[in-house]
């Protein structure tokens, strides 16, 4: 794994989604990337249509809601 | 992956407190009458028939019941819409004829989850994939207009009948207007980067398992409810002050059926207004009690859930002007049309 994008046009939900997946990145002391990213193209390009969503080296894991901090460890896949 | 995570999240939460919430959810429903009249005439010693014991009785009652309803009907939703993606919509949707199209997307408008930021995203993801412009503006109508927080409230606050009612125009609303600006043709008035885009590959994504079902009802839950409850209460607190300070049809000079501009008006006042249903709703239910014409006020309220300037400055990023024009204008005649309806029928 070297990159996870979080991906929305800005919105609240979306900074919400990119804090909660920070934090579990920084607690877990994981050395990572975590970009958020807001252009429409990548959005397309990666497929996605509702937002907030997450992308790991380029494949979306989850989309169209706020992940909960407990189950973001599993989307990472580093349980 | 995501089935563990619905697991891990299911252990902390013992299973027989879990037992426990439907009955303790019945109870206090029952309970909820007699606690605010104990709450507005033992606690606060109120007068009984002053305007504010009517203010404080209403608000003390209906403050947690629309409240519970509200997050009972949004669970269940949170679990339906596990079956509606945007994937499923545009595989659906992309090549169909236009008035069929038109019909199938106002449907799946009112059942996927859909936030207005995701406007642009989906709009482009709709239309690059093949789905004809009005018909993509069907589902982007109906999607915010008939949501389900709406629906929930309106069921809650007025009975089915008029839920119904609501579901039923605002459907009609999404198809018309959608396939009316499919037939005007105006495909050259969305934004030309919206057509370089190349059409992305649909997401795939695997059947959710039931406890991933359940998990996305309480998601629906804590995102929803979370946010909307304050808009509610402050809603319901403006609704408590009319209903007790108000006189009974004051509104009908107003806002009565026989006064032709009010619905022209509601519309006028309710499209640059941002506001969601859960703040509305309330103000509705107190305006309708005091008489205001049912179609005045359900045109009031479509105008401000379905049509705002927030939406329509993002949905400028990919519609021109003049598309943007077209849009409000025809969706905005369309609740003008509803409104007057309604008050010359019920």
């Amino acid at each position: 794994m070297q990159k996870i994008e979080i991906l929305g046009p800005g919105c609240a939900r979306c900074k919400e989604t990119y804090r909660v997946v920070r934090h579990v990145v920084e607690d877990a002391g994981i050395n990572i990337e975590v970009v958020k990213e807001e252009s429409i193209e990548r959005m397309m390009a990666l497929g996605l249509m509702a937002t907030p969503g997450i992308a790991i080296d380029g494949k979306v894991v989850l989309n169209g809601r706020i992940p909960k901090a407990e189950e973001v460890p599993a989307l990472l896949g580093v349980v | 992956m995501t089935a563990v995570v619905a697991h891990a999240g299911d252990v902390r939460r013992p299973v027989r407190f879990r037992r426990l919430i439907i009955p303790a959810f019945a109870v206090a429903y029952i309970a909820l009458a007699p606690a605010a009249s104990f709450i507005t005439y033992s606690i606060f010693h109120l007068t009984r028939g002053t305007r504010l014991a009517l203010a404080v009785e209403f608000f003390t009652f209906e403050t947690p019941k629309v409240l519970m309803l509200l997050t009972a009907v949004v669970f269940i939703v949170g679990i339906l819409r596990s079956y509606f993606t945007p994937e499923r919509a545009r595989q659906l949707l992309a090549g169909r004829r236009e008035f069929s199209g038109n019909v199938v997307a106002a449907l799946f408008g009112v059942a996927t989850p859909f936030c207005s930021c995701s406007a642009v995203p989906l709009f482009i993801g709709f239309v690059t994939a093949g789905v004809p412009l009005g018909v993509t503006l069907s589902f982007l109508i109906s999607a915010p207009m008939v949501n389900e927080v709406a629906l929930a409230l309106l069921l809650v606050m007025f009975g089915w009948k008029v839920a119904l009612l609501y579901l039923a125009t605002g459907l009609v609303i999404a198809i018309l207007s959608g396939w009316i600006i499919g037939r005007l043709k105006l495909e050259n008035h969305v934004e030309e980067w919206v057509w370089k885009i190349p059409a992305s590959a649909a997401l795939e994504s695997a059947t959710p398992s039931w406890p991933d079902r359940l998990a996305g009802g309480r998601a629906a839950v804590r995102e929803i409810v979370g946010k909307v409850w304050p808009y509610v209460v402050v809603g319901i607190a403006v609704g408590s002050a009319i209903h007790g300070y108000v006189p009974t049809d004051f509104l009908a000079r107003f806002m009565g059926r026989e006064v032709w501009w009010a619905v022209p008006l509601a519309v006028l006042l309710g499209v640059p207004m941002y506001a969601n249903a859960a703040g509305v709703t309330p103000v509705v239910q107190a305006l309708l009690g005091k008489g205001a014409a049912l179609g005045t006020v359900l045109a009031f309220m479509m105008a401000v859930v379905g049509l705002s300037l927030p939406e329509t400055i993002i949905l400028r990023k990919v519609l021109r002007p003049v598309l943007i024009g077209v849009f409000v204008g025809v969706v905005a005649t369309g609740i003008l049309i509803v409104g007057y309806l309604f008050n010359a029928v019920l």
